[in-house]
Formats: structure tokens, sequence, C-alpha cells
């Protein structure tokens, strides 16, 4: 055999190894691609709507999706009840909206800001106060037991979350005054507009992301919790303080849905016991599909999410429609899962988590 | 013995550890004085490592005492001892794979709180590795072994420790990185650092070493002067290669 024989040999060998997933994988692709021509092609101003509603959707989801990939990344654990702390959240933020500074009722732009702001500050505080308490509490003893023993007891502490929800609020949807946000039109293509509403949830959660990235980035308290990410034992021998480092992390991804259920409750106006699971599950899904661990991929993913969302609830061409959302989400994180279970994002290394 | 000598840096005094239910150490006792290289040696799964991991702090015996500077550190956790001066290039090296070699420097020196020495501990970490300081940027996972040891050793030396432990430094090295490491060691030892060194290349170790333990089956078989365990027979039979 010449050694270019041996070559071909080799390609070939090769593109039969990757040969039927990928194929369905690209023609997935090209379909969807091609269904999103045409519906540009039908209606670019309804396209285009629905992309902006699919960012700001998105951009709810990142913040959730944060929370996920932070634990996971420094404990190996997926916190089932992070969807509920973030739910929690939701509640806490309407009941001072509503019931103590009266917001809807008294629409003065004035008093909006300062009301807005000092609800975010007590929602997040509440919320990373919350999961840090209880990873002390539930995950802590654990530490050392097999790895099922953490997540059923996560699993176990989201039921106890949404009961406590239940018990404080009622099993039926809560509603806040939907017209908290100003509604009024930022710019318009064609008869749809982008609203005052949409752009105020952008404006909120971006400078959020800036300051996580920030942090983790370059603060030493950052520096700590990815050196406890990549090295527990490492992290401990360079004199840092290992637990306070996880609980400080439990803080802040809890501080990070603490947020996003104050934006979740002005923009949707409406939160119920249960909601924290649907989108707990939509912004793990969110995580795992940018690589459960790594920050700017939950990010991405969740962008992804909510625009594969806002896409298929609004498109007008052949759109599956909003009562298939939840089965095309979960659908994506199954193929995610068994094809490429270290996400797009991911790298394939054992330590890469 | 009950007579503390006052140059004394770390005295390790009849520890047992364990892991579990396995008996790893059963009664280790060793001493490093100011200004030394001691040396510990000994066959795979003797308890080398392990000695090194309980004055760390990073398993507690159950018996014994570890005394770090008169002060008592059996049970201290491990974040607080590098702050009381000791540091360890561990076995394996454990760098931070997916931080820079910079960031694992700056990681070594977590617990200082003195900005101005920091840049220059770090120019002298890397006047002692120039190969280090071309490839600070790089994330410490990619580099090579060599390279990788050197920034284990470095990110060690960040601490400004008093007692430097180095697990294995020459492990899976090639011979001339083996040489610049043992360099190292001396001229570390020299600038004022007192070292606990564990090593599978004996003769080498006992060639910087004043002092020397062997130890076996987590017990100190053997101890004394470099030059004498250079000599004795059991050990050129056991650990020179000779025989
Ligand atoms: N994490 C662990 N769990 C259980 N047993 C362990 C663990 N680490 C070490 N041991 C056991 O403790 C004993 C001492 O191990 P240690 O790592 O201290 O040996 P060592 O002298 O450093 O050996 P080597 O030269 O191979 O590095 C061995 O019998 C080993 O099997
Ligand atoms: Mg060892």
């Amino acid at each position: 055999m010449t050694s270019a024989d041996t070559a071909e040999t080799i390609v070939k060998a090769r593109r039969a190894a990757i040969g039927p997933a990928t194929a369905v994988a690209l023609g997935l692709i090209a379909l969807l691609i091609v269904w999103l021509a045409v519906n540009f092609e039908k209606s670019p101003a309804l396209f285009v709507k629905a992309f902006l509603i699919g960012i700001t959707n998105g951009s709810v989801y990142a913040l959730v999706a944060l929370g996920y990939t932070l634990v996971y990344g420094i404990l190996e654990l997926i916190n089932f009840a992070h969807g509920d702390v973030f739910m929690l959240g939701g509640m806490m933020s309407a009941t001072f909206l509503v019931s103590i500074f009266h917001l809807g009722s008294d629409p003065s732009a004035v008093y909006l800001w300062p009301a807005l702001f000092a609800s975010l500050a007590i929602s997040i505080v509440f919320c990373g106060v919350l999961n840090a308490s209880i990873e002390r509490i539930a995950y802590r003893p654990l530490r050392k037991a097999p790895r099922l023993a953490p997540l059923i007891t996560a699993i176990a502490m989201s039921f106890i979350l949404q009961n406590v929800a239940i018990a404080w609020k009622g099993p039926n949807y809560i509603s806040l005054p939907i017209n908290i946000l100003p509604h009024g039109v930022v710019f318009s293509i064609g008869r749809n507009t982008y609203t005052w509403d949409a752009l105020i949830v952008v404006l909120l959660t971006v400078p959020v992301l800036v300051a996580l990235v920030w942090l983790v980035q370059y603060t030493k308290r950052g520096k700590a919790m990815r050196a406890t990410a990549q090295d527990r034992e490492a992290a401990a021998m360079m004199g840092i303080d290992v637990n306070r480092t996880i609980s400080f992390t439990f803080l802040i991804a809890g501080g990070l849905a603490g947020a996003a259920g104050l934006i979740y409750a002005i923009y949707f106006t409406s939160i119920r016991f249960d909601q924290g699971f649907q989108l707990g599950l939509f912004a793990f899904t969110a995580a795992v599909l940018g690589g459960i661990g790594n920050l700017p991929g939950a990010v991405l993913g969740a962008l992804f999410i909510g625009l594969v969302q806002s896409f298929n609830n609004t498109l007008g061409w052949h759109a599956p429609g909003s009562d298939w959302t939840q089965s095309i989400v979960f659908s994506i994180l199954i193929l995610i899962l068994v094809f490429r279970p270290e996400g797009i994002l991911g790298e394939r290394t054992p330590e890469g988590g | 013995m009950s007579d503390v000598a006052t140059d004394t840096v770390l005295r390790v005094d009849g520890i047992h550890s364990y892991y579990g239910s396995i008996h790893a150490l059963k009664g280790v006792t060793l001493e490093v004085r100011t200004g030394e290289i001691v040396t510990l040696i000994g066959s795979n799964g003797a308890g080398k490592s392990t000695t090194l991991r309980s004055i760390n702090g990073l398993i507690h015996p159950r018996r014994g005492r570890i005394t770090f500077l008169g002060k008592d550190i059996t049970n201290t956790a491990a974040h607080h001892v590098v702050g009381m001066g000791i540091s360890q290039s561990p076995e394996g090296r454990r760098l931070f794979p997916r931080m820079s070699v910079t960031e694992n420097l700056e990681m070594g020196a977590f617990q200082r709180t003195d900005k101005a020495n920091f840049k220059e501990d770090m120019e002298r970490v890397f006047t002692l590795f120039p190969r280090l300081a071309e490839r600070r940027s790089q994330k410490a996972g990619t580099m090579s072994g060599g390279e990788q040891q050197m920034c284990a050793i470095g990110r060690a030396l960040m601490a400004r420790p008093k007692l430097l432990m180095l697990d294995e430094p020459s492990l899976g090295l090639a011979p001339i990185f083996v040489e610049r490491i043992f360099e190292t060691v001396i001229e570390i030892n020299r600038q004022g650092t007192a070292i606990l060194l564990v090593e599978q290349n004996a003769l080498m170790a006992l060639d910087v070493a004043s002092r020397g333990y062997v130890l076996e089956t987590g017990t100190v078989a053997l101890e004394g002067p470099a030059d004498r365990l250079k000599a004795d027979e059991q050990v050129r039979k056991l650990y020179l290669g000779e025989g």
C-alpha cells in the first residue's frame, strides 16, 4: 500500500466514525436555516421583532443559567433548587413592588427607578443568602458522600422551596400590574414595535453580566473561585479558604437568580410557585448547551434558547407554536447530552468538567 | 529530646495518619532546622507524600504532634498553614491548568498582603526559571512537564515560605532539567529557606541535603547525616541502585 492509500483510508475511516450523527446534525441545521430564511423573506419586521424578544428573554435565562454553571463549576453539582431560588426572588420582588412601594397604582416615572433598584437589591441579597444557606445546610454535610446524594438532596430542596412558595402566596398565579414598566415605543419596524419594558430588561441585565465577568476574571475572590473549581486541594494549599469560597459562589449564583427574579416579575408581570422549575430547566439547558462550567457559554446558550423560544412562538410560516416550546427545548437538551455532553463551547478534556 | 533546640523550624513527633481505615503513617518523627536541606527518601507507598500532606494540614494525624516555629499546627487547617510560613510543591504539581503562569504564581502569594514585594518575588521566580518568564501568559495546563514543575516550585516560592516542601520535583524530567531543579533548590536554600525534599532520586537528594530520613511502610527506618546514609550498605542496596 502506498502512503497516499493509507492516508485515504484514514480519511475515510474518520468520515465513517463521525458519519451519521454529524450528518443528522448538519441536516437539522440546514433545515433550520432554510426555515429562518423563508420566515425572514415573508415578513422581515416580524422576524426582527421575534429576534428582539428572543434576546430579551434570553438575557433573563442567562442570569439563571450562570448560577447553574457557577455552582457546577465549583462543586460538580447540578443545583436543582436554583430555579426555585429564582422563583422566590420573583415573589419577593412582587411583594415589595406592589405591597410596599405601590408601583403600578402610582405610575410616576420619578418614583419608578428608586423603587426598582431598592427591590432589585433586596431580591439579590435575599436570594444570595438563601442560596448560600442551602449550600451550608443541605450540601456541605454531603461534600464527601457519593455524588448521587447531594443531587437527590437538591431535588428535595427544590420541592421544599416550592412548598414554601405555596404556603406563602398560594398555588395560583400572583400578578403584578402590567403598567409597572413603561410600555412606550423605543423604535418600530413596520407595524412591529420595540417597547421600553423590553429594553429595560436588557439594560438591567447587561451591567450584571459585565460585573460578574469582572468579578470572576479580575478580583482576588474571583480568582479564588476559579482556583477552587480547578483543584480544590491545591487551592487550600495556596491559603484559599475553600468552604468560604464555595459559600461565596452560592451567594453570587443566588444573587444572579435574585436579579433574574425581579426582572422576570416586572417584565412578565405574573409568577407562580412552579415557574422556577420551568424556567430553571430552560436555563439548565442553556448552561449545558454552552458547556456547563463555562460562563460565556451559559450566556450564549441562554440567548440561543431565548431565540428558539421566541422564533417558535412568534414566526408565521410553519412555526410549531408555543405548545411545542418545551418539547423543542428538551429535545435540544437530550441531543446535546447524547452527542456533545461537553457543550458547544466546552473543551473535550477530562478535567474540563 | 524534650529540650527543643531554638533553631528547630519544624518538628514532627510520632504522627499517625490515616486514609479512612488505611494506616499510612505509623509514628513518623523528624525534624528540620534553620538553614537545612533535609531529604525524605523511601520506596513507593512508604508514606513520604502523606508526611508532607500531614504537615500541610491537608490531612490531620490522629496521634502525634507537629510543631512549626514553636507553634502546634497538628490540627491547623491547610489554608492557615501557608500563612504561617510553610508552602509545598506537591506531588503531581497540581497547578491550576486553566490559569496562566502569572495567575498560578499569584495564587501562590494568595495569603500575602504586601503588594510591594509581590512584583519583586515574581521577578525572582522568573530569574530562577527564565523559561517561565517566556511563558507567563500561557495556560499552565498546556505547558511541558518540566515547565509545569518549574511553575509549581515558583508558585510555592511566592508564599515566601520559611519552610519549603518539595515532593519529587525531579519526577519525569530530563536529566538536564533535574540538574537545573537541584541547582535551584540549593540556590533557594542559600537565600535562607529551610527545605524538606522528598525524592525518588535518592543519590542526588543525598548530595544536596545535609541530613536525611529513610521511610519504610509508614515509619522512619533510618536517619542521619546525608553522607552517612550515602555510605550505608542498606541504603546503597535499596535506594541507590547498587547491589
Ligand atoms: N488518597 C488515598 N486514599 C487511600 N490510601 C492512600 C491515599 N493516598 C495514599 N494512600 C496510601 O498511603 C500509603 C502512603 O502513600 P504515599 O502517597 O504517602 O506514599 P509515597 O511514599 O509518597 O509513595 P510514592 O513514592 O509512590 O509517591 C500508601 O500505601 C498509599 O496506598
Ligand atoms: Mg509520593
